[in-house]
């Protein structure tokens, strides 16, 4: 019995002793961070003074630093960075990249981590793709982000380079201070194929089939009828859509802290049900096998076209088209046309961090990548496919100007230039419908969607358990 | 050992009738384990060697293809270095095989020989220690290492494997069923050392306790992820699952075939170290082999 | 005199032997953890925050959890999974062993056998959920194309939308990687069976059914309770297949209680404190159900245990005693 009590006495003294130092310890570090951070407010602060307005700050680096850390989920911008170096032999550091994939859910940890702590490993600049992004311009994050004027970025650039609206609401702080920019713009388009055009409507001219499938969902659903007729599939599957109709919501998931179901977003159920009911899809779900056949033609109906921005064109339809030249598998089958409602699809955002020590330089390559609209800058590389030498994959930017001046014709498009419709789509793209809970609340609203569709729920089941999934998950008011 | 197989072989020879219906039986459920445990790692390496579009078309092929040296460009292109995620994989997951399966046995049979005052308590605490859901003491975990500054090093991935409630209790149940105490105290008696006794006397002993802990924890470090993911950011530092993730992480552009030709490599080593350990489960090192 | 100073100084080698095991677990353990206990209590959510407080009341996030059905739905698909892969995984590995172990009626190729029974636990969670998605693909799919072209099913099903399917191939998923782990710990239990217990089974012409009910299994409860207590404890965390397979889809049919707690913590909000709770309630959880089976499996194994001690212990004084004689 003296045993056993000895035993718990121990296990308790054990216990307190963790918690009173475990606290002890957060105490401590609680008032080392802080001063430093106060300096670090006061800074920014006095700069803020010395220049009123948008105009850029004097800033300088701290010379003691050697090196710069650069964090990224792919190796796309740390590739940039070795052309900037090639390009400015004299760069004096060296750059520390850390790439951490999103697959497995660890690039936020990490970097939440890694911004938190602070000192010489952190990152300096940092990258945010679009299903994160606003928690690190707007949400939880966005305390570590230097507005790029800090940076001493000439903020008049935005306008001169004529930079997608949506990529500056998505990278602007809630003081009003642009912390975020892409290199690319990510604005969508219906991508369509010119044989089954032609077959249907006599025609694969871009102008008249947007005329066809839009504006608005009525007219989608006309098309898709007259598609059918023919024995083809408009779209491969419900997921095709989304990407449209969630950018195209004038309100986001959430509204002053609470949950909202946008009306465009609850009418997705309708939408998907009626292409589910009419067979007007292939019933695949995005990124499964399925989804990659239809793209050559494989699945059991002829697919029509996809949603999606530059991208999709580049690195999914065009690697699973079955082709590399015309003529082989659907390659050089495909036309680009503005969409029914207009949306954008991923992207990604360059943030600098607040506590950077090499000030200058970090705005220097930030503003290279991010705004930069002459031939050497990292756009003009981009829109051209020459970043890595000639041939290369063309994509969309964010700059309007580069892509004006770039050549955006590609051979799988038949010969089409895709920049004379990805530009204005830039246009119509909106930044302000979006959350930092976005990509969590799509899963469980896709997946809702999908049993109501199903038939396995009825529509206010489907809303009803969606609901309560955010209200489980999420700290969000659910009403 | 040889006394055991000659016993089977004289048993061997008076199988009746009735027992080769069940040893047909038997067979038959053994060969198809074993076809649905060869099948994935099929299937894997056949995709190592087909194109990105190949395997997006159809993920599932039971025939090799051609593009193996193409995924092999993709691969090197990628900032994936396999000698050196093959090293700093070794490394760590040595370090922690070596850890959990030394302290561990040395915790066990500290709790199975010693007659010590705090040993029921301390048996109790390990078991409730194993209670502890993983995921969560994750987040603590974490903060601490980061306050410590110890990412890009491998001891926060080492150095815990020290303390493996799970394996100790593993190693106690196997020491209180394979350890007669009258082997120690017959050494202590010929004037062995405690420590002298441990690694020569019970170390032998516990080699199929040991070796099955080994394989286990060498496997679950070798392919843990989640842990280095977050502490090792440094390229120089990644272990190969780390790679194999990052060779994913492009959702704009995965490259499928480099991706499973990734996982094939990463999963070789493995199946050498298996290959290996297994040795002393196969054959069964009995306990009786070791005091003849 | 001499005794008792002899006997001290061996129990001494128990505290000795053990400090690694406890400095170790100290520092990288149970400081965590004991951190993620308090964070329970408070109110720490979101990114960054330096300020914690403690809630007035207590066990506000404790009664937040509890009121929660994801969390309702993820216990019990937990037990359902755990219950389902377990059962066949227990069986499937103690004839296995029961085969392998087998002394007059050996299987040829038994070694290759046992080498590639343990194999599916050797590749990495995400590689398994990738395969098995694709297997079960819809509309396209192998299992699908096959059920097709067997003329079993005329359209092609959506397996992975329905909960009890999906459940069960979670199940499986553990199963399959599971019954080899668990066949090896039982045979390097058997393998640390005193084999002249087996001779003198087989020179009184035990047959290989009796010798394993009335010798193997018998000797063996020490380690079933190790392949127990380990498996529920492993079944009750079940995280990566139903994390990375399904993502505790479809409609939470394959939420288990790790997910869940995985995404109160990581999955947008950052609720530490609530998943802190969870985690806490799940730790109860387990030391009840560990509990009730050391209970029931404990008697026999105690006696024997205390019996043996004793043994131990009176021949270790008859030794002292005879030593003590003849110096």
């Amino acid at each position: 019995m003296k045993k056993r009590i000895f035993t718990i006495l121990l296990a308790l003294t054990l216990l307190l002793t963790f918690v009173v130092t475990g606290c002890g310890d957060k105490d401590k570090t609680n008032d080392t961070e802080k001063p430093d951070e106060q300096g670090e407010v006061e800074g920014t602060d006095d700069s803020d003074d010395d220049d009123e307005g948008e105009e850029a700050s004097e800033v300088t680096d701290d010379p003691d630093v050697k090196v710069i850390n650069l964090w990224s989920f792919t190796d796309e911008v740390p590739n940039m960075l070795e052309k900037y170096k090639e390009l400015n032999p004299d760069f004096p550091y060296e750059i520390e990249s850390t790439i951490i994939a999103t697959t497995e859910g660890a690039y936020q940890p990490a970097l939440d981590e890694a911004l938190a702590s602070g000192g010489d490993d952190a990152p300096d600049i940092y990258c945010a793709e679009a299903a994160f992004v606003l928690k690190y311009t707007q949400g939880d994050a966005h305390q570590f982000a230097a507005p790029y004027k800090d940076l001493g970025i000439d903020l008049n650039l935005v306008d001169e380079a004529e930079i997608a609206p949506y990529t500056v609401d998505i990278g602007t702080n809630p003081d009003g201070d642009l912390v975020g920019l892409g290199y690319q713009a990510t604005g969508g388009a219906f991508i369509y194929r010119r044989s089954i055009a032609k077959d249907v409507w006599g025609t694969d001219d871009p102008d008249v089939i947007k005329e066809k499938i839009g504006p608005g969902w009525d007219q989608f659903f006309e098309a898709a009828e007259e598609l059918k007729a023919k024995g083809y599939a408009i779209v491969s599957g419900d997921g095709d859509i989304w990407h449209a109709v969630e950018n195209s919501s004038d309100q986001g998931w959430i509204v002053d802290g609470k949950l909202n179901i946008d009306p465009k977003r609850e009418e997705f159920l309708d939408l998907s049900k009626k292409l589910k009911d009419n067979d007007y899809h292939n019933d695949t779900q995005d990124w499964d096998d399925a989804w990659f056949a239809d793209m050559k033609d494989a699945g059991p109906k002829k697919v029509f076209g996809y949603f999606g921005p530059a991208w999709l064109i580049n690195y999914t339809i065009a690697p699973n088209c079955g082709g590399e030249a015309a003529g082989e598998g659907t390659y050089g089958d495909w036309a680009v046309c503005e969409p029914n409602v207009g949306f954008f699809w991923g992207g990604t955002w360059i943030l600098g961090n607040k506590d950077t020590k090499a000030k200058a330089t970090v705005g220097d390559i930030i503003k290279w990548i991010t705004l930069d609209s002459s031939e050497e800058g990292l756009q003009h590389f981009w829109a051209n496919g020459t970043l890595e030498g000639p041939g290369g994959t063309k994509d969309t930017v964010a700059s309007n100007k580069v892509m004006a001046a770039s050549d955006g014709t590609l051979d799988f498009l038949g010969g089409q230039d895709m920049f004379d419709v990805f530009v204005p789509a830039n246009e119509f793209a909106k930044g302000t419908n979006l959350t930092q809970y976005d990509e969590t609340i799509n899963t469980y609203w896709r997946d809702q969607v999908r049993e109501y569709t199903a038939g396995k729920k009825s529509r206010e089941q489907a809303i009803e358990d969606f609901k309560q999934q955010v209200a489980d998950n999420l700290d969000i008011i659910v009403d | 050992m040889k006394y055991n197989d000659d016993v089977g072989v004289r048993y061997g020879n008076n199988i009746s009738r009735g027992s080769y219906v069940a040893k047909t039986l038997k067979y038959i459920v053994c060969i198809l384990l074993a076809i649905i445990s060869i099948l994935p790692f099929w299937i894997m390496f056949m995709n190592a060697t087909r194109g990105t579009y190949e395997i997006q078309q159809n993920a599932i092929s039971l025939l090799p293809s051609t593009h193996l040296l193409s995924n092999m460009k993709v691969l090197h292109g990628k900032s994936f270095n396999p000698v050196r995620g093959f090293i700093n994989s070794l490394i760590v997951s040595t370090g922690v095989t070596a850890c959990t399966v030394y302290f561990s046995l040395l915790t066990a049979y500290a709790l199975v020989v010693y007659d010590w005052r705090m040993r029921q308590p301390f048996f109790t605490f390990i078991m409730a220690v194993m209670l502890i859901p993983a995921q969560v003491s994750g987040i603590g975990f974490y903060q601490f290492m980061y306050k410590l500054n110890w990412t890009n090093s491998f001891l926060p991935l080492i150095l815990p494997a020290i303390a493996a409630p799970a394996a100790v209790f593993f190693m106690r149940q196997y020491l209180l069923g394979a350890l007669p105490l009258d082997i120690v105290d017959s050494a202590r008696i010929d004037g062995a050392g405690e420590f002298h006794i441990f690694n020569r006397i019970v170390l032998p002993i516990a080699k199929p306790a040991m070796a099955t802990q080994a394989i286990f924890s060498f496997v679950g470090s070798w392919n843990n992820l989640f842990t280095p993911l977050i502490l090792l950011t440094k390229q120089d530092k990644y272990t190969m699952p780390i790679m194999v993730s990052l060779l994913r992480g492009d959702i704009y552009k995965t490259e499928y075939g480099s991706v499973y030709l990734g996982l094939s490599l990463t999963v070789l080593p493995l199946f050498i170290i298996y290959f290996v350990l297994s040795k002393y489960i196969i054959q069964g090192v009995a306990l009786g082999s070791v005091k003849g | 005199m001499k005794r008792r100073k002899k006997s001290v100084s061996y129990a001494k080698y128990g505290y000795i032997f053990s400090i690694p095991f406890v400095v170790v677990f100290l520092i990288f353990s149970l400081y965590p953890t004991i951190y993620t206990a308090v964070i329970g209590f408070t109110d720490l959510k979101g990114l960054g925050r330096t300020d914690i407080n403690f809630l007035e009341d207590p066990f506000l996030n404790f009664k937040a959890i509890f009121k929660n059905p994801s969390f309702i739905k993820s216990l019990s698909n937990t037990a359902i999974i755990w219950l389902m892969n377990f059962i066949p995984q227990i069986v499937i590995a103690l004839l296995l062993t029961a085969w392998f172990t087998n002394r007059r009626n050996k299987l040829k190729g038994q070694g290759a056998f046992k080498f590639l029974f343990y194999m599916p636990n050797i590749m990495t969670a995400a590689t398994i959920a990738i395969l098995f998605n694709s297997l079960f693909a819809y509309p396209k799919g192998p299992v699908n194309d096959l059920l097709m072209m067997l003329g079993i099913s005329e359209k092609p099903i959506e397996f992975l939308r329905e909960g009890w399917t999906a459940r069960n191939i979670v199940s499986f998923i553990q199963f399959w990687m599971w019954y080899g782990h668990t066949m090896i710990i039982l045979m390097a239990g058997v393998a640390g069976i005193d084999p002249t217990i087996f001779e003198s089974a087989e020179i009184d012409g035990a047959s290989g059914a009796q010798t394993f009910f009335h010798i193997t299994l018998p000797n063996l409860r020490t380690i079933m309770l190790y392949v127990l207590v380990t498996s529920m404890l492993g079944g009750l965390q079940m995280f990566d297949i139903p994390k990375l397979f399904l993502n505790g889809g479809p409609d939470n049919a394959t939420l288990t209680t790790s997910v869940f707690i995985y995404n109160q913590a990581f999955s947008g909000s950052y609720m530490y404190n609530r998943a802190a709770a969870a985690s806490m309630i799940m730790f109860i959880i387990a030391v009840v159900l560990s509990g009730l089976l050391f209970y029931f499996m404990r008697d026999e194994d105690e006696v024997k245990l205390k019996k043996e001690k004793k043994r131990a212990r009176k021949e270790q004084a008859r030794r002292a005693k005879e030593g003590g004689s003849v110096v």
